[in-house]
Order: C-alpha cells, then sequence, then structure tokens
C-alpha cells in the first residue's frame, strides 16, 4: 500500500536537500559578495563533467574522482573570482553588471562542457540496482538517504562554520558591513576569495550527489540554479539558513503541487513561486528589508 | 530581461490563429496586441520595481512563460511544437518565397524603426528619457513615471510580438525551446554592443552579431561544434563588451 502523503513528502525533502545544496553555496558568495552569481550553476555542470570524465571516461577510483572532483570546483570558484569578478569589482561595476555578466559566463562555462562532451545525457552507472527500501508505504533508496544526510551533515558544518570559526565569523562581518569590517582588519578581498571556494565545494558535492540520482547534461546548471536561487529567494537570499529553508520549501511544495497538477507543470510552480515572492517579499522569509540602493 | 516572452507569445498566437484559418493580417497584427496585452499584465505587477528586482521579475515571468509554452499542450502541442505555419498572404501577395518574405520584413522592419524614431522623438518619449536619466526629478516636473514606464514596456512587447509572428511564418515550426532565456543573450548583445537607447546602435550591432557567427560556418566547423561555438562567441562577447565598452557604440548611457 502506497502511502502517497509520505511519498510526496520523502520526495520533497530529497529534492529540497539538492536545491538545498544549490542554493547554500549560492547564497553564502550572494551575502558575502553582494551579488548574484548566477555561473554558480556553471560550476556545478562542470563539476559533474569532470566527475564523468574521471570516473567514466578515464576510470579513475571513484572515491578518487570524487575527491579530485571537489578539488576542481573549489579551485574553479577561486579562479572566477579572481579573474573575473575582481576585474569587474576593481571597475566598481554595478551589480546589475555583474548579474549581466555572470549569466554571461554561466552561458560559456555550459557552452564548453557542451563543446568538449555533447548535448547527449550522461550517467554514472555506479550503482547497479538501486532497489528502494520501503518505509511506512514510501519508497527511498539507499542513495537518496545518503544524499539527505549528506546535506544536512554540511549545512551544520556550514553552520559551524559561520557561527564559531575565526573565517566564518570574519565573512559575517564582511557580509554585514564591508567597510567596517576592513577598518577591523579584514582584508575584504581574502574573504570573497574564500567564499567563492567553500560555496563553490558545496557546488561540487551537489553536483556529484545529482550525478548520482539523475543525469548530466550540458543545461543542468541553468536548470538547478533557477530552483536554487528561487529557494534562495523564498527563504532570504541575505541569509544562509534562510536560503536553505526556502529550498526546502521549494522541493515540498513543488512535490505536493503536482499531486493536484499535471507533473509537467513541476518546474513552472517553481518559477510561480519566484514570481510572486519577487512580487510580495522580496526579502524573503527569513531576509530582512534591504534597500537596494547605495 | 524578460523580453523573449514577448517574443514567443506572438510567436505562438501567430502559430495558433494562422493555423486556425485566421487570414494573415489577423494573425500578424493579433500577435502583436496580444502580446502587448502580456506586456501590461506584466507591467501591473512591476511599476514599482527598479533595477535588479525589475530583472529578475522580468525573468521570472519568461520562465514562466516558457512553462506555459511547454505544459499546455491543449494549446500549443507542448514540446513537440506546431508544424506547418502559413506564410503570411496580405492583400492577395503571397509571401511564401524567401525573396518575398525578405520584403516583408524588411518592411515591417523599417516600419516599425520609423514608429519607434517618431515615438522616442516626441514629447512622450522625452519623457520617457528624462525617467531613465532621473526618475525622482521627473517625478517632481509632474510626470507620471509608473505609466510612462508600463507604456514602454507595452509597446516594445508589442513589436516583439510582430517579430514572434514573423520568426513563426519564416521558420513555419516552433516549439518551446526557441523561447528560452539562452535565445536572449544574441539580442541582449546587441543592445548592449548597439548602446541602450540608441537606434542606429541597435541596426548595425544587429547585422554584426547575426553575420559574424556565419563565418564561422565557412570555416568549416562540424555542425556539433558550431552551435555552442556561437553561445561561445556571444557570451565571450558579451562579457569583452560589458567589461570594456559598457555603452556601446552609440550608446547614450552607461549599463548602470
Amino acid at each position: 500500500m502506497t502511502n502517497i502523503f509520505l511519498q510526496l513528502l520523502i520526495n520533497g525533502i530529497i529534492a529540497g536537500a539538492i536545491y538545498a545544496l544549490v542554493a547554500s553555496g549560492f547564497s553564502l558568495i550572494y551575502s558575502t559578495n553582494k551579488f548574484i552569481h548566477f555561473a554558480h550553476g556553471g560550476v556545478i555542470a562542470l563539476s559533474a563533467y569532470v566527475l564523468f570524465w574521471l570516473s567514466a571516461l578515464i576510470g579513475l577510483n571513484f572515491y578518487l574522482a570524487v575527491f579530485l572532483t571537489i578539488i576542481f570546483s573549489a579551485f574553479l570558484g577561486y579562479l572566477l573570482n579572481k579573474f573575473f569578478y575582481k576585474p569587474f569589482r576593481a571597475k566598481k561595476a554595478s551589480p546589475s553588471i555583474l548579474l549581466v555578466s555572470s549569466i554571461a559566463l554561466l552561458i560559456l562555462l555550459e557552452s564548453i562542457a557542451l563543446l568538449l562532451f555533447g548535448a547527449d545525457i550522461k550517467t554514472l552507472d555506479l550503482i547497479k540496482t538501486n532497489r528502494g527500501i520501503e518505509i511506512f508505504g514510501a519508497i527511498i533508496t539507499p542513495l537518496q538517504i545518503v544524499i539527505v544526510l549528506v546535506s544536512v551533515f554540511l549545512f551544520l558544518g556550514l553552520y559551524f562554520l559561520m557561527k564559531k570559526t575565526k573565517i566564518g565569523k570574519a565573512m559575517r562581518a564582511v557580509a554585514d558591513n564591508k567597510d567596517v569590517a576592513e577598518i577591523l582588519g579584514i582584508s575584504a578581498e581574502k574573504i570573497y576569495n574564500w567564499s567563492f571556494v567553500i560555496g563553490s565545494v558545496i557546488a561540487g558535492v551537489a553536483a556529484i550527489l545529482i550525478s548520482l540520482e539523475q543525469n548530466i547534461e550540458p543545461t543542468m546548471g541553468t536548470n538547478l540554479m533557477i530552483k536554487g536561487f528561487t529557494g534562495a529567494i523564498i527563504g532570504g537570499v541575505g541569509s544562509v539558513p534562510g536560503a536553505i529553508l526556502g529550498a526546502f520549501l521549494l522541493g515540498l511544495v513543488e512535490n505536493f503541487g503536482i499531486w493536484f497538477l499535471p507533473s509537467g507543470y513541476k518546474d513552472a510552480i517553481a518559477f510561480v513561486l519566484l514570481f510572486a515572492f519577487l512580487l510580495w517579499r522580496p526579502e524573503g522569509i527569513l531576509g530582512i528589508k534591504n534597500n537596494h540602493k547605495c | 530581461m524578460g523580453h523573449i516572452a514577448f517574443f514567443g507569445i506572438g510567436a505562438y498566437a501567430y502559430a495558433i490563429l494562422a493555423l486556425s484559418g485566421f487570414p494573415s493580417i489577423v494573425c500578424l497584427l493579433s500577435a502583436g496586441v496580444i502580446s502587448a496585452c502580456f506586456g501590461f499584465l506584466l507591467a501591473i505587477p512591476t511599476k514599482k520595481l527598479k533595477g535588479d528586482y525589475l530583472a529578475l521579475m522580468s525573468l521570472g515571468f519568461s520562465f514562466v512563460v516558457y512553462a506555459i509554452f511547454l505544459n499546455w499542450s491543449e494549446l500549443t502541442r507542448g514540446s513537440l511544437g506546431l508544424p506547418g505555419i502559413p506564410r503570411p498572404i496580405i492583400f492577395g501577395f503571397d509571401f511564401s518565397g524567401n525573396a518575398a518574405f525578405l520584403s516583408l520584413v524588411i518592411f515591417t522592419a523599417l516600419f516599425s524603426w520609423w514608429f519607434i524614431h517618431r515615438v522616442t522623438n516626441s514629447p512622450f518619449g522625452r519623457a520617457l528619457e528624462a525617467t531613465r536619466d532621473d526618475e525622482l526629478a521627473a517625478q517632481s516636473l509632474g510626470k507620471n513615471t509608473a505609466k510612462l514606464k508600463s507604456l514602454s514596456l507595452i509597446i516594445s512587447a508589442f513589436f516583439a510580438g510582430i517579430a514572434g509572428s514573423l520568426f513563426a511564418s519564416y521558420i513555419t515550426f516552433i516549439d518551446p525551446s526557441s523561447f528560452t532565456f539562452t535565445n536572449l543573450i544574441p539580442i541582449l548583445l546587441i543592445v548592449i554592443i548597439g548602446g541602450i537607447a540608441s537606434l542606429p546602435g541597435t541596426f548595425f550591432a544587429t547585422m554584426l552579431i547575426v553575420l559574424l557567427p556565419e563565418f564561422f560556418r565557412f570555416v568549416g566547423l562540424p555542425s556539433e561544434i558550431f552551435g555552442p561555438v556561437r553561445q561561445i562567441f556571444y557570451a565571450l562577447t558579451l562579457i569583452l563588451i560589458i567589461y570594456f565598452r559598457p555603452r556601446g557604440f552609440y550608446g547614450k548611457i552607461d549599463l548602470e
């Protein structure tokens, strides 16, 4: 007997976990750097392809491939900040310009993936049979349990990082007020780099898990960014816990939504939510009202 | 940032009407009008927004419209698309041939240019420029800037709709994938290169952006590479232009 409610709940949590992974890294970068790093999706897409290349094409041991992929993600994030965003910042570019250039960067990264690997869908056939376990009438696979556990673990780690470590506090300081933070001796540039590295590491983890659970295709970055971004907006884009909350909410609403609507509308639900929140509550659920001037 | 939605709405409106047998001139104009109506709809919530949030809202709007194209299969046949869209037959002229169609397009483009030129050089146009330069000042002089912004959105949606209908009848087949955000990038590029708020700039930039990738074709790249290379070309050019010359070549203002 399938318990539909529980199944949808579980699906919602799994989807939410994936979106939250995307949203948390992105939100960390946004709150520190104060602009929308759309190319985050490109980091995810390229990391997924790197994993595919290392694991399926070269045939490296899977865990080694995972390790190297995460290093790649971190490095790519760092490079993007240093060689792409930093010059723009030096020119005192406004957030709008950074947004547009970030979107262009996303397209650039995804096109590179398309060029190098082709448009067909790739899969990591590492888990031969992924039979689900039945709990109270709903089915969940071991991989999905891993996804949820890994994300929760990461979020707790992120929380610990932000609240207790020196780097975390420095990041929050720069997020709050960059000028004052610099007066206090914090190098904003170094913090920017760290935010990109950490955010991109989370992106790498997201890429790995998504590649295992679903598949790899060149536009996966854009799709995930839209969902992650929507989650971040819903929960409050300047706040990392908010982004995580919003992402989980999005996952749940999406999955419960298709109880009533045809399943093709799943993505539309996300877009409508994004639109609605931008309209009525742009600061999100946990966000603080922010005057977008200055 | 959601302008591709109006393009798509125009295309689908034309296609659906034309396939239902309405006369071409009705289809063409209705495409523009229907797009303009959606422009009006979008204008309502976005009247009060500025900058980033306006861009994001219109972006979100384009996503919603795309999702509708993809899912409302009773109307749009979803991802199967609408094939067999007839070329226009206006007042007895059959525009099925490419040369004839080209002349139709040129005529429409010239007319649009003339119209927009008249509009931007009218008191209405000057009020729009004032709003762009300093909204608060314009308001203090008594201009209803929200209404001005809405009107400009509606007008631009109209023309995007007309363009969409021409696109639909040119290719004779449309499906939702032509109207994703990625397809907006070349248009965005044209606007930025030509310079915002400049008509001649837009003209030259369009020629440039459309013709340049065609050179790559002659270099002899295999077709799987051509697509992504073109995207890379657009993305890189956009980035370079924003970085080195945000004013574009004829622009009146910097991308603020």
